[in-house]
């Protein structure tokens, strides 16, 4: 009797002779491949840089928390940090003396304040990091109520919607790609199921012969899998060349830094590796179900 | 070896194709299964070698009950026994080489012995210099001595064939014959042969069985044609 491997040796041979004897259903099964995962790739692509962008903008879910004229000692200062932290939801709580808060408004509002330099009218200030952007809104209201705060306010509707509508787009996305996955699963099942159509008697005469189910269906699988691989390596090339092609012709953003790109690598190269995972593993699940329903044919 | 009692065979597309036939044959037996066209002969090998499952009776082969064989267990059974086909059922991607390989392959044996024996059943259906041609590049006649080389090369308890020598010329059909006597006889196979070929039957005499619309209507032990009228 002979080990597995030389059994399995045998079936990667035999799945291999198969794929070159049957060079037109190898290329039209494999571009079956080839179309739905470049549309997956190019949703990996953009489910990844949303996922990436909603966290950028959620980051900068600081909340800018003034203080009373009042508010001008040390001990203040270090109370007032305490009672921020103690909040919920609260990650950072960083002090902006009012000094530095003039700055600020200098480079917000422009030079002609900076007479002021020196004597600044400002109140002490915190920024305050909430946990996530859902939150934000309860603890600004929480911070207002504090004695000795004078205002406190957040980026405002705008980045909240931003954030919504990313989630929406996110969602619909990852719902696209699901659905985009049972149509490749479908697709290379029936390619499959078409092209090996041509090769029910084959199944049959094995059985005649006396090779198993089992053993009828391990070259086929295997051969689906080197089908998903073939037809996942240019969706692979374009999405990687593409994305980086993307990538430095945006600089590696689309207009501001809260929408900063994923670097090509490692992410172009794990959406490739995900993609060739992905072509073998439709390969496999569309030729074993293709199989399956012409063995039950013949006895 | 071979038991079959109280068979009978109708199609889905109501034809009966064999009534309540009754049939022993012992191991090592050679025996002819004659009829004209649509009697039934080839369903009879096709019960035996699980292909189709009887309506009614029951069928032994080698200890094996066929007709209550679970579908994952047919090839199995099929290990057993050789068969070769009517319509030759050669894997149509593979070189005969290959084809005789695959089935030892199936059954487990080691790449050494396979090419061994592959290289001796080449010799005894002398297709020797076939070994690399495909099943379409080979006459009729060729085709045939594979399936038959195929169906030898495990040394199977039981060969049963359809018209083995229907596409060969009376030349090759008496060397066929001489190979399965030699098979018969060396090595004690069970051979269950259906032909057409009256010639045949009254040169080389054996146990004849003769089916007519589904029945057996004959049974003779010291063989020869049978006129129908
Ligand atoms: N798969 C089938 N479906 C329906 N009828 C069949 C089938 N196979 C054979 N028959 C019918 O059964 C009868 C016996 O056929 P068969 O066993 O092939 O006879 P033989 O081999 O003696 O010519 C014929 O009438 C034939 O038409
Ligand atoms: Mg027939």
């Amino acid at each position: 009797m002979i080990s597995f491997f030389t059994v399995l040796g045998r079936h990667i041979k035999s799945a291999f002779l198969s794929l070159f004897r049957h060079v037109a259903m190898t290329i039209s099964s494999s571009s079956a491949v080839t179309v739905t995962l470049i549309l997956f790739a190019a949703f990996l692509l953009l489910a990844g840089n949303i996922s990436k962008f909603t966290g950028n903008i959620e980051s900068d879910f600081r909340i800018h928390v003034v203080l009373n004229q009042d508010q001008m000692q040390q001990e203040q200062f270090d109370s007032m940090h305490s009672q921020l932290l103690a909040l919920e939801h609260v990650e950072k709580a960083e002090f902006s003396s009012k000094d530095q808060e003039l700055e600020l408004y200098i480079e917000e509002k422009g030079e002609a304040f900076a007479l002021y330099r020196g004597d600044s009218p400002l109140g002490n200030a915190f920024f305050v990091t909430v946990d996530s952007g859902d939150n934000i809104e309860t603890v600004t209201q929480q911070i207002k109520n504090l004695p000795g705060v004078s205002n406190a306010t957040y980026g405002g509707d705008s980045v909240s919607q931003m954030v919504d509508i990313l989630n929406t787009v996110r969602i619909g996305g990852l719902a696209f790609v699901a659905l985009l996955t049972f149509l490749a699963v479908f697709l290379i099942s029936n390619t499959i199921k078409i092209s090996i159509y041509a090769r029910n008697q084959e199944i049959a005469i094995m059985r005649n012969v006396g090779a198993t189910n089992h053993y009828i269906k391990m070259p086929f699988m295997i051969e689906g899998m080197f089908i998903g691989i073939f037809g996942a390596l240019l969706p692979c090339l374009l999405a990687y060349f593409g994305y980086e092609y993307l990538y430095n012709t945006m600089g590696g953003q689309i207009f501001t830094s809260a929408f900063r790109l994923l670097t090509p690598i490692p992410f172009g190269v794990e959406v490739c590796v995900v993609l060739v995972l992905f072509g073998a593993l439709v390969g496999i699940l569309g030729s074993s179900h293709a199989v399956n329903k012409y063995l039950k044919w013949v006895r | 070896m071979i038991r079959m009692e109280n068979v009978s065979k109708s199609y889905k597309n109501g034809v009966h194709a064999l009534r309540d036939v009754n049939l022993y044959i012992g191991e090592g037996e050679f025996v002819y299964i004659i009829g004209p066209t649509g009697s039934g002969k080839s369903t009879l090998i096709k019960l035996l070698d699980g292909e189709e499952i009887p309506n009614t009776g029951e069928v032994h082969v080698a200890g094996i009950d066929v007709g209550r064989l679970k579908h994952k267990k047919v090839p199995i059974y099929r290990r057993n026994i050789g068969v070769v086909f009517q319509d030759f059922r050669l894997l149509p991607s593979l070189t005969i080489f290959e084809n005789i390989a695959f089935a030892l392959e199936v059954i487990g044996l080691d790449k050494v012995t396979i090419r061994r024996r592959v290289r001796e059943v080449l010799e005894l259906v002398s297709l020797s210099e076939k070994a690399r041609s495909f099943p379409h590049e080979l006459s009729g006649g060729q085709q045939q001595r594979a399936t038959i080389g195929r169906a030898i090369a495990n040394r199977p308890k039981v060969l049963i064939a359809d018209e083995p020598t229907g596409n060969l010329d009376p030349e090759k059909s008496m060397e066929i014959m001489g190979l399965l006597e030699k098979i018969n006889r060396e090595q004690r196979t069970t051979i269950v042969m259906v032909t057409h070929d009256a010639q045949l039957v009254n040169r080389y005499k054996k146990r004849t069985i003769a089916l007519e619309e589904g029945y057996v209507v004959a049974d003779i032990q010291k063989g020869g044609y049978i006129a129908h009228d």
